[in-house]
């Protein structure tokens, strides 16, 4: 068994609003990650992704807060820790974050050259600029990235460079883990590619050792990740092989997900096209029992009586449904 | 629209500036409704009359009912009354000079320290190192005293037509009240005169009455051509626009401040009334509503219902106009505000300085503020005339920028705390 | 250089535009008690002659034009025989040593408190936005009001009017320095308490919408300090409010000006006053002048400022 890198017990954490109300965005999630795999996170907006992302990385700002469930990070308990250790010792060096969309997140008025010697100076308030330079410029080049880029301001880079370059400082200081939030969201489609070698190759070269992909785009996750995690209104519903999850999902969201989608593998291609209706359930008032409950075609009585534990299956496989394997195979076959 | 217009009620800011503003608008309203003394009537023979209430004191004595009261402190309190701090001192002065220990003395009990002076004052009495002027300021002192402490009263006497005695008529005893409602000549000035002798009060509520008109008219003229001419600049660029930015520049560079003096002061005395001040006021500050609409525009005509109207071959006043407009309203609305205020603060700066609007027909803010200066109201201590001025242009300027902030917070989700 | 040209052109043409002949109130005034008409017509014509009232406007102009030049702003009328420049050169420095410090002192401050209340939030923001909104509104003269009635008038801490004590004569003794700085105090605090509350206000705003930024998150997730990432998020919230300096110095002067004539101060502000009480337009022509050749210096000084402290411009221009 290869070392596990991130395990996640049990988190919960919650929105509280102005009029005090709980919205558990991340509702008792666990995963693990092991050394030299990618786990991709699959899901609707606003099911809990980005949060379950700020969440690891220890981003308790109001309106989030921490309720319950432990961190581990390369067998250290991140969880309890002091901020301040936590700053120094683990967000940047074994765990680090690409957001959403690049563009905002370099300071506008700083050369990247220097936003990299204040990221380094953070943890090693010795490293002097000359070794700084020399080690961005080996990263850099390693990485396909163009030198002069060093010495330039955010505005002068293009969207899809901009983005590659933030990739590129999130994992300077060679992370364990890598969480990637819809890298490639924002680009177009060759910058994309781009963005996916490039992670891929942060995987092959040992820089990080393990990734965790988060998209709404579900054909990416078949070509990236190892794992897929499926997500729906704060919960894991499935957890599968990234080819289990994409051609064989079990649960009725995973698979009404894959049915909305084009593919053009084959095996999914003469699938028909469907869409899931409804919209996914205020969490302030989560509805007991099933999350999906209101929007499943397969739902039945027993589905909202209680709440539902995740089903597991052989290998690391796991679903989050009342009914047996077998009985929803037998529904799907039926459609 | 009704949806926007219940969030604007509901932002906590906006109400407040709103109330505000309103009852400032309802007291101007209002107050010339009841009071209709013309505001710039001169009623005081003297400059800066205090606040207060102003009692006929001829229709007081020759008041047909007068009352009998018997106030315990009735006494003591005329006493208090006539004799100052300063006086006191000197009483006490005299006394310990004569002998008498100091603490002994109690100042503040008028009657005690009347009746001792009455048992030992002499008139002629002279200590070393005291001048013929001091003493002569005390013997004067003690005649001035030596009314107080009777217990009559005051004989109303007329001189006969004829003879030219006096006839007695009446007479008033110390213990005979009026009743102020029966008295038939009485004013209340709750702001006092100024220093021409005018009701401050009257005079403000009609003062911000033509300040707030000034501002109005101002403030809609800025708004105006701003928005005129940041929506041809921003949509029809090219050479428009330049030629536009160019005249704004201008006007940026030279402060509108500098312009209002010269324009005013070009005017002329007389042609300046209140309506040309704020025409004047109002072509001279419409740079930055043109500047912030014209930056809106432009971020608004390359979006999509504007290509898809210009496709569908609208004119180009009918795309500026339903395509443009809407969006550029709810920021119009607000500049409004904030032009409005700011030409008010323009009027009172300029009429301090003496360019405002003639003296003699109507009072501005800055008007009441330019006289109260010259005639050095604030250093002689005469608050009335220049310090609820002050106030008035505070409230104004702060009510409506509250408004503004709030439709702010309306408009801009992402300033809400 | 054309806004310079044609502030010029304004502030020659529109003064005298006014109706009346200045002339004739001097004239009016030298003449008192004489009785002969003829005497009075000849002395009229002399002093026409004198200030050129009787040549065509554009002829007035460009001897206008060379006597700027040359520093000749021609004679000041209700202080005849004092030339124009001469009464100027008494005020300018007046003004501008009064003014251009407040201002800046003013910023200063107003920014620093409006970038804390942003920072610390709670109770720090809640008491300084109302006082700052109520500041902003209250104007220049106002708060010179204000201060001089509770400091001058009732406490008597500071004098109520002058640059400096009646009894002196302008000179390098220290007695008289004194005077000037205490004499100084109140006009320079009314300047900056106003300045304070316009500026602490937009600087609240401008950081709380850095400190939302994305790059404050990101800068965090790697693991930056706090202290640094405030640091970055006050020089980024800076650069708008030093290009709003510029944009509203020529209001700030105009208030500061007023200022100026509560307190009687020597300044430009009661030139003009008295200048506009005596219907003297070169005087206010060069004085107006004179306040846009200033308003133009700052803004000039300030572009400058900010392409220094600007490191994307800095950049930009070594490319």
């Amino acid at each position: 068994m290869s070392k596990v890198m991130l395990e996640v017990n049990n988190l919960t954490t919650k929105y509280v609003t102005r009029f005090h109300e709980n919205i558990y965005a991340v509702d008792h999630v666990s995963l693990k990650v092991e050394e030299g795999k990618s786990v991709g996170i699959a899901g609707e907006s606003g099911c809990g992704k980005s949060t379950l992302a700020l969440s690891l990385m220890g981003y308790y700002f109001p309106p989030l807060h921490y309720t319950s469930g432990e961190i581990i990070i390369d067998g250290q308990n991140i969880s309890g820790m002091d901020p301040d250790k936590v700053r120094k010792s683990i967000l940047g060096t074994e765990i680090a974050y690409i957001p959403q969309s690049a563009m905002n997140a370099l300071n506008p008025t700083r050369k990247i050259i220097h936003f990299i010697q204040d990221v380094i100076r953070a943890h090693d308030p010795k490293a002097t600029k000359e070794e700084i330079y020399e080690m961005a410029k080996e990263r850099f080049d390693l990485l396909g990235l163009p030198e002069k880029v060093l010495n330039q301001f955010p505005v002068e880079l293009s969207g899809g460079m901009k983005q590659r370059t933030v990739i590129a400082i999130s994992v300077i200081l060679c992370p364990k883990i890598l969480i990637a939030d819809e890298p490639s969201s924002a680009l177009d489609v060759t910058s994309q590619k781009m963005v996916i070698k490039m992670l891929l190759d942060l995987m092959d070269h040992g820089i990080i050792k393990s990734m965790i992909f988060i998209t709404h785009e579900l054909p990416l996750l078949y070509n990236v990740t190892d794992d897929i995690m499926v997500m729906y209104a704060g919960q894991i519903v499935e957890k599968a092989t990234a080819k289990e999850a994409v051609f064989d999902p079990i649960h009725p969201y995973s698979k009404g997900l894959m049915g909305s989608i084009i593919v053009p593998e084959s095996g999914v291609r003469d699938a028909k096209l469907t869409a899931i209706p409804g919209v996914p359930p205020n969490l302030k008032n989560p509805p007991e029992g099933c999350h999906f409950a209101e929007r499943c075609k397969y739902v039945q009585p027993q589905c909202t009586a209680q709440s539902i534990e995740l089903r597991h299956l052989e290998g690391d496989r796991s679903y989050r449904c009342i009914f047996s394997e077998e009985h929803l195979r037998e529904v799907y076959k039926n459609d | 629209m009704r949806n926007t217009l219940r969030q604007v009620f509901r932002s906590g800011k906006f109400v407040v500036g709103f109330s505000i503003f309103m009852a400032m608008l309802l007291l101007v309203m209002i107050y010339p409704l009841f009071f209709k003394a013309p505001p710039l009537e001169i009623i005081g023979e003297g400059t800066f009359f205090p606040p207060g209430i102003y009692v006929s004191t001829l229709d007081a004595v020759n008041s047909e009912t007068t009352y009998t009261l018997h106030l315990d402190d009735a006494a003591a309190k005329r006493l208090a009354s006539r004799l100052s701090d300063e006086e006191r001192l000197d009483l006490q002065e005299w006394l310990v000079l004569s002998g008498i220990p100091e603490e002994e003395i109690d100042i503040s009990n008028t009657e005690e320290l009347l009746s001792l002076w009455k048992s030992n004052y002499e008139p002629n009495q002279r200590f070393p190192g005291m001048t013929n002027a001091r003493m002569r300021y005390f013997q004067r002192l003690d005649t001035s005293l030596s009314g107080l402490l009777s217990n009559e009263g005051v004989t109303i006497s007329i001189s006969n037509a004829e003879t030219g005695d006096l006839e007695e008529v009446g007479s008033v005893s110390p213990s005979d009240y009026v009743n102020v409602k029966r008295v038939a000549n009485v004013r209340v000035l709750p702001l006092g005169t100024d220093n021409f002798g005018r009701d401050v009060l009257t005079e403000l509520v009609k003062a911000i009455q033509v300040s707030l008109q000034i501002g109005l008219v101002a403030g809609v003229i800025a708004t105006f051509i701003g928005l005129i001419f940041g929506l041809v600049s921003g949509y029809i660029g090219g050479s428009t626009d330049d030629s536009i930015m160019f005249v704004t520049n201008l006007f940026t560079v030279i402060p509108s401040f500098v312009l209002l003096i010269l324009i005013s002061f070009s005017i002329g005395q007389e042609k300046r009334g209140a309506f040309t001040i704020a025409a004047v006021i109002g072509l001279t500050s419409w740079v930055w509503t043109a500047r912030a609409v014209r930056a809106q525009v432009i971020s608004l005509r390359n979006r999509d219902h504007v290509n898809l109207s210009k496709l569908s071959g609208h004119s180009i006043v009918h795309i500026i106009l339903t395509d443009i407009l809407p969006y550029v309203a709810s920021y119009v609305i607000m500049a409004l505000i904030l032009q409005i205020s700011s030409a008010i603060l323009m009027e009172a700066n300029l009429s301090i300085l003496g360019l405002g609007p003639r003296t003699t027909e109507v009072p501005t803010l800055g008007l009441m503020m330019n006289w109260a200066m010259i005639y050095q109201a604030h250093i002689l201590g005469k608050w009335w005339a220049y310090f609820p001025v002050i106030v008035s242009i505070a409230l104004i300027s702060f009510s409506l920028n509250l408004m503004n902030t709030g439709l702010d917070q309306v408009f801009n989700p992402t300033l809400r705390d | 250089m054309v806004t310079t040209i044609f502030a010029f052109i304004l502030n020659f043409i529109l003064p005298r535009l006014m109706p009346g002949d200045p002339v004739a109130a001097i004239v009016a005034r030298y003449a008192q008690g004489m009785s002969n008409a003829t005497g009075v017509q000849a002395i009229y014509e002399q002093y026409t002659e004198l200030f050129g009232t009787n040549k065509p406007m554009i002829e007035q102009f460009f001897i206008y034009v060379r006597n700027v030049f040359r520093g000749d702003f021609g004679f000041s009328f209700s202080q005849y025989p004092r030339t124009v420049a001469d009464v100027l050169q008494s005020s300018v420095w007046w003004t501008v040593c009064l003014q251009f410090p407040a201002i800046i002192v003013g910023w200063i401050i107003g920014n620093t408190l409006g970038a804390l209340a942003a920072y610390l939030k709670k109770g720090f923001d809640k008491l300084l936005m109302p006082v700052s909104i109520f500041l902003s509104c209250l104007p220049a003269f106002g708060m010179a009001v204000v201060l001089l009635v509770i400091f001058a008038v009732n406490r008597e801490w500071f004098p109520t009017s002058g640059g400096y004590g009646f009894d002196m004569v302008p000179n390098l003794s220290w007695k008289f320095l004194w005077s000037v700085i205490v004499h100084y105090q109140l006009p320079f605090w009314s300047i900056v308490l106003i300045a304070i509350g316009g500026q602490a206000i937009g600087m609240r705003s401008m950081a709380i919408y850095e400190l939302n930024a994305d790059y404050v998150k990101y800068s965090r997730f790697l693991g930056i300090r706090d202290r640094k990432i405030v640091g970055y998020v006050f020089r980024n919230a800076m650069l708008p409010q030093i290009t709003g300096l510029a944009l509203s110095i020529g209001t700030m002067v105009g208030g500061a000006l007023v200022a100026e004539i509560i307190f009687s101060y020597p300044g430009l502000g009661s030139t003009i006053l008295t200048a506009v009480m005596g219907g003297d337009y070169p005087l206010i022509s060069a004085t107006t002048l004179i306040v846009t050749i200033m308003v133009l210096l700052a803004n000039f000084a300030i572009e400058i400022v900010y392409g220094l402290i600007d490191p994307r411009i800095k950049a930009a221009q070594a490319d």
